[in-house]
């Protein structure tokens, strides 16, 4: 079951598996918008957490495959949670303790390593030394470099920072259906709109991301978008709202620069979809 | 930046989850480290940041931006400005004591500024009497003044203004009502915290000495105005009064010669005898009018007299352009006209962040940024258009350094700002 944990109406998957799997299983795109841990300092390429659009959450939790869930890690602690909260300090201290022992054998083998293989250029330099201060050569001193225990300073011991969570924190279940301080769409009728019409062109297979770039609701693309340009842009027109003739021509001059097409999408009251394709075209 | 409280430097919330999603820094709430997940859930809420203006934030700063959060006490005003006040306030600053790092950092509850800076204010008559004897500054009074004052006191300055003309009253209450609410949230707001305090001019009523006020009885000065060994007493202006104007201005052999050159071809408007006999503006337009009217008596008959007349009269102008400005329609307005007394509701909507430029990194200095290259507003992309009041008000408040919407549509950020531009006129 794939966790979208809502944040002020924000919909955020933490979890690098769910991530791939929503991309790979359920077609839907998302868009990343944390740092990449890697490289942080850079807009190119971002990383986890994935920002789902409020309608690929809500398609998630119709299919069944996906909860919403809250954090409730802020409110007080309650009596019985404050054992537990006791015992992971100890258990945090513990791993800290295991994996500080752990990386001190490491950095001590490798730093023995390194020795071995530069043995004889320690040992040269050594004798060079000795001849110019004008001492015997003693060729007992030499092995003692490696034997000397070597600590690592715990200032430099490597953290990790996980950008999950590790293990499963104090949570709430979101009711998607109806609304609330940190899921304000259910019920909204142009979230619903929208939300008709992204089923819609979902069902028949397409990819569908988000359409501010290009003046509209959605993108869609025949397959996926890191291998195709958009093929049409989708914009919700809801059933009986006046569509004023500049707005249509503004949207179709808009989608011949970009070459695209542009689809206008109507929701009816009876469930289906309507579309309307502008194309630019001669006086026929 | 964070800021410094009781010696400990404090961070912001979104610095913080900044630094941590670049691997700096490592945060612990109740003992225990936080994952990047719960560092999301714990920092940004409604009542610090939200999690909108976070990815403004930190898509500016992954650019290299310096953003800092946006004070609007602290943007100086144009006043200020022609004062020359501003660079006395930066002079002044509060010095600078040496950071403390303390051995065990806690993630402290942020308090209210305003509970740290009374705590503060009987410590700085030390310092104020240092830096007044610091031989650099030379309007060293002034720079003592402006340390001490504090900007958390309308009710007594209210009460002062009272005694005085009621004009005078009139023209301080209104912006003082709307400011006062700006002046509350100013003394809440946790981020002035490195400023030194400044003057609300729109809250110190200056009295009306004007000869048309017939008041002159000036009452005892607010003692939070003065420094502390000079006392104000209550004063009767009416002999000053009297005297204002009186001596005669004696010109250099420049200036003499100069009135002598401007005499052979220009007439002084006070030199007629007409005009001095107006006591005041009203009738000396009463005058002007009368004497276009007389002019106008040699109109010719068959333009004034139809039903339809010229637009334009001879003598009215001079050029081209004059002639344009004259039948023009539409009249050339700016975004800052009428800004300052439109009120403070905005429907919520304000100025978020201040971005300064990236290259400026080494000469840029907390207590003193400098101008930002511009001010950030982040809003859902899905949001109307602001209309022209709240145009206008953001436009005023960000004092002629531009503003830019950053919109938000579920992660993805554009960058929107309206641009000004006069439409050409034809005159040569």
């Amino acid at each position: 079951m794939i966790q979208i944990h809502v944040l002020q109406g924000a919909a955020l998957v933490w979890s690098a598996e769910d991530a791939r799997e929503i991309r790979e299983r359920f077609r839907l795109v998302g868009t990343l918008v944390g740092a990449l841990a890697r490289k942080p300092r850079q807009n190119t390429r971002l990383g986890l957490p994935l920002q789902l659009l409020p309608e690929e959450a809500r398609l998630l939790a119709e299919l069944g495959e996906a909860i919403l869930v809250r954090s409730t890690e802020t409110q007080p602690l309650a009596e019985g949670e404050e054992l537990n909260q006791a015992s992971e300090v100890e258990a945090y201290k513990q791993e800290l303790e295991e994996s500080y022992q752990e990386q001190q054998r490491l950095a001590g083998a490798e730093r023995g390593a390194l020795l071995a293989r530069l043995a004889d250029h320690i040992a040269e330099g050594r004798a060079r030394r000795r001849q110019e201060r004008g001492e015997a050569p003693d060729a007992g001193e030499d092995l003692g470099l490696l034997d000397s225990p070597f600590i690592l300073p715990r200032g430099s011991m490597m953290v990790q920072l996980p950008t999950a969570r590790c293990h499963s924190g104090r949570i709430e279940r979101v009711d998607w259906t109806s609304p609330s301080p940190d899921w304000p769409h259910a019920n909204c009728p142009a979230h619903e709109a929208r939300y008709h019409v992204f089923r819609e062109l979902w069902d028949r297979g397409y990819y569908l991301s988000g359409g501010s770039k290009f003046g509209g609701d959605f993108l869609v693309y025949p397959g996926d978008p890191l291998r195709f340009h958009a093929h049409y842009i989708a914009l919700c027109c809801p059933p009986g709202a006046p569509l004023p003739l500049c707005a249509l021509v503004a949207a179709a001059r808009l989608g011949t620069s970009v070459k695209k097409t542009v689809l206008l999408c109507s929701p009816s009251p009876s469930g289906t979809v309507a579309f309307t394709s502008l194309q630019w075209s001669g006086l026929q | 930046m964070g800021f410094t409280e009781h010696g400990k430097q404090c961070l912001l919330p979104e610095e913080a989850l900044y630094l941590l999603e670049c691997g700096s820094i490592q945060l612990f709430y109740r003992d225990l480290p936080l994952s990047i997940q719960e560092a999301y859930e714990i920092l940004l809420s409604q009542g610090t940041v939200s999690l909108l203006q976070y990815q403004v934030f930190s898509h500016l700063k992954r650019l290299g931006y310096i953003v800092l959060r946006f004070c609007p006490s602290v943007v100086p005003s144009q006043y200020e400005r022609k004062l020359n006040l501003d660079s006395y306030c930066k002079s002044t600053g509060k010095r600078h004591h040496k950071r403390k790092r303390s051995s065990s950092p806690r993630l402290q509850d942020k308090k209210q500024k305003v509970s740290g800076n009374p705590l503060e204010a009987p410590g700085t008559p030390e310092k104020a009497s240092e830096s007044c004897g610091d031989p650099k500054k030379p309007a060293s009074g002034e720079s003592c003044l402006s340390e001490k004052s504090k900007e958390s006191d309308p009710a007594s300055r209210e009460g002062q203004s009272s005694q005085v003309a009621t004009d005078a009253v009139q023209l301080s209450k209104s912006p003082s009502h709307s400011q006062a609410k700006t002046g509350d949230q100013a003394a809440g707001n946790s981020c002035s915290g490195t400023h030194p305090s400044r003057w609300d001019f729109t809250r110190i009523a200056f009295p009306n000495m004007a000869s048309d006020c017939p008041h002159t009885f000036l009452s005892q000065p607010d003692k939070t105005l003065l420094p502390e060994n000079v006392a104000g007493r209550e004063a009767d202006a009416t002999r000053w009064c009297k005297l204002v104007n009186q001596k005669r201005e004696k010109l250099t052999r420049k200036e003499q010669a100069q009135q002598e050159r401007e005499s052979r071809y220009k007439s002084s408007v006070n030199a007629d005898r007409e005009v001095r006999r107006c006591s005041n503006w009203q009738e000396y337009k009463a005058l002007l009018k009368q004497r276009s009217q007389h002019r106008a008596g040699r109109r010719p008959s068959h333009l004034w007299d139809q039903p339809v007349t010229p637009l334009v009269k001879p003598d009215q102008v001079a050029s081209a352009a004059a002639v344009l400005k004259q039948i023009s329609v539409l009249q050339p307005s700016h975004i800052l006209d009428g800004a300052s007394r439109l009120q403070e509701d905005m429907a919520g909507m304000k100025i978020d962040f201040s971005v300064y430029q990236a290259d400026a990194v080494a000469n840029f200095k907390k207590n003193d940024p400098g101008k930002p290259y511009a001010r950030m507003c982040a809003r859902r992309f899905d949001e109307p258009i602001p209309s022209l009041r709240v145009m206008k008000r953001l436009a005023y408040q960000s004092e002629d350094v531009p503003v830019v919407f950053a919109l938000v549509d579920n992660g993805e950020i554009a960058f929107y700002s309206f641009k000004e531009f006069k439409l050409p006129v034809d005159t040569y």
